[in-house]
């Protein structure tokens, strides 16, 4: 299954807020910290809503009026790298 | 940006990043410098009031949630609340004495609440001095078994100590129990009088000569997870966090700057949080003496500096302006 079909949750020892126009992320068990910026923060949420990568990508195009074949890779590149730090893992299939 | 540059940001910006919650004055042991004024009263916050509470906090982007009291797991809904403050995503911290933290709590504690960190209170490394503070028979060997009992479960705990002159002969063996059971030490040298204003509790204030011994002890250990809350104010433009990256709430719903700062800046039964935040006279004013304190440590030289003190203390006369 290509990844950017795959659906993502944030881990369950992961706790994130935004701050101003940053965000932190906290995993618990390791007590690392991340800090993010505005739209990597985003990211997350939206993550935490429950989307995926390219309902990720829609949002985002709106709501900072970027080009979407350009987001499509960042957001791509950014999920791997937070799968990679633990942060999210890829849902499980119903 | 580091973490250090966002918690700037939140002081600076008024960010409401930190949160206490007293929970409750209810405590199963009675500690002697107890800063609790068990004698206030009041309607205390419902758990749909908490609820909502959480709600608002979490709007104005708090991470940290305190539970503490009192003993917070006195308080009858402590597992409720705790539930769903992990459900909104804060970073919860509990600050117990540990007494009822048996095995069967913690499980219950890790499962539904799953805190960063259970902050435990260490009077001494005896069960003489720890029960002359705690005046509960028997609590300093029930501690050292819960402890052995959270930690085998995999929750995160750090011990509290204050140096008192009860404990002072014994910093050296409590900071070596703590390293034997591989858990952090802070140390705290401020004994504070009660809320109520009685100053009883200074009468055993540490001796400055056990605090130097401390601050020697310290630096032997330094590099390990022994440490102490006397470090020299962040190059925030404010001198501490107090109502401008952090709260206190009673039992009652007054909110305070912060848990030293008793002056209440508003009442939860009357009003919404983010309102007194946006809003009180009080927190506007303890920012606005924050901000001149910051710029006046700023203009001392570096040996004035070099020592955090607590503003409220000094602004509310239980303390020493010493360095200024």
């Amino acid at each position: 299954m290509p990844a950017n079909s795959l659906s993502f949750r944030l881990c369950a020892d992961v706790r994130y807020r935004q701050i101003a126009d940053e965000g932190i992320v906290l995993r618990q068990q390791a007590g690392e910290v991340l800090v993010l910026n505005e739209v990597g923060t985003r990211v997350v949420a939206l993550l935490d809503e429950g989307l995926a990568p390219p309902g990720i990508v829609a949002r985002l195009a709106a709501e900072f009026d970027a080009d979407p074949g350009r987001l499509a890779i960042d957001v791509a590149g950014f999920v791997a790298e937070l799968r990679a730090a633990g942060v999210i893992e890829e849902e499980a299939c119903s | 940006m580091s973490y250090q540059a966002l918690l700037t940001k939140a002081v600076n910006g008024n960010i409401p990043f930190s949160v206490l919650l007293e929970l409750t004055y209810r405590c199963n042991l009675d500690c002697y410098y107890c800063y609790n004024d068990r004698t206030n009263g009041g309607r205390s916050l419902s758990v749909a009031q908490y609820v909502s509470l959480f709600a608002d906090l979490r709007e104005l982007a708090t991470m940290n949630l305190t539970f503490s009291g009192g003993e917070p797991l006195a308080h009858p809904h402590f597992f409720t609340l705790g539930a769903r403050a992990r459900a909104l995503g804060f970073v919860i911290r509990v600050k117990s004495n540990g007494h009822r933290l048996n095995g069967r709590l913690a499980r219950r504690l890790l499962n539904e609440v799953d805190p960063f960190v259970v902050e435990i209170s260490l009077h001494g490394a005896s069960a003489a001095t720890h029960e002359r503070q705690t005046q509960v028979a028997g609590s300093f060997g029930r501690l050292l078994t819960n402890l052995e009992q959270m930690q085998a479960l995999g929750l995160r705990v750090q011990l509290n100590s204050t140096l008192t002159a009860w404990n002072e002969t014994e910093m050296e063996a409590m900071s070596a129990l703590a390293e034997r059971i591989a858990l952090p030490l802070r140390w705290n040298v401020q004994i504070t009088p009660r809320d109520n204003g009685d100053r009883a509790p200074l009468d055993i204030a540490a001796s400055p000569q056990a605090i130097s011994r401390l601050r020697g002890l310290l630096e032997q250990r330094r590099g390990t997870e022994t440490t102490i809350d006397l470090d020299p104010p962040p190059p925030w433009g404010k001198y501490c966090g107090a109502g401008a990256s952090g709260l206190t709430v009673d039992p009652w719903g007054n909110v305070y700057p912060c848990v030293q700062w008793r002056v209440p800046a508003g009442n939860l039964h009357r009003e919404n949080v983010r309102d007194i935040w946006e809003r009180s006279p009080v927190l506007q004013s303890v920012r606005v003496r924050t901000e001149a304190l910051a710029a006046t440590v700023k203009a001392r030289t570096a040996e004035a500096t070099k020592e955090w003190f607590c503003p409220a203390l000094v602004e509310t006369g239980g303390g020493e302006e010493r360095l200024l």
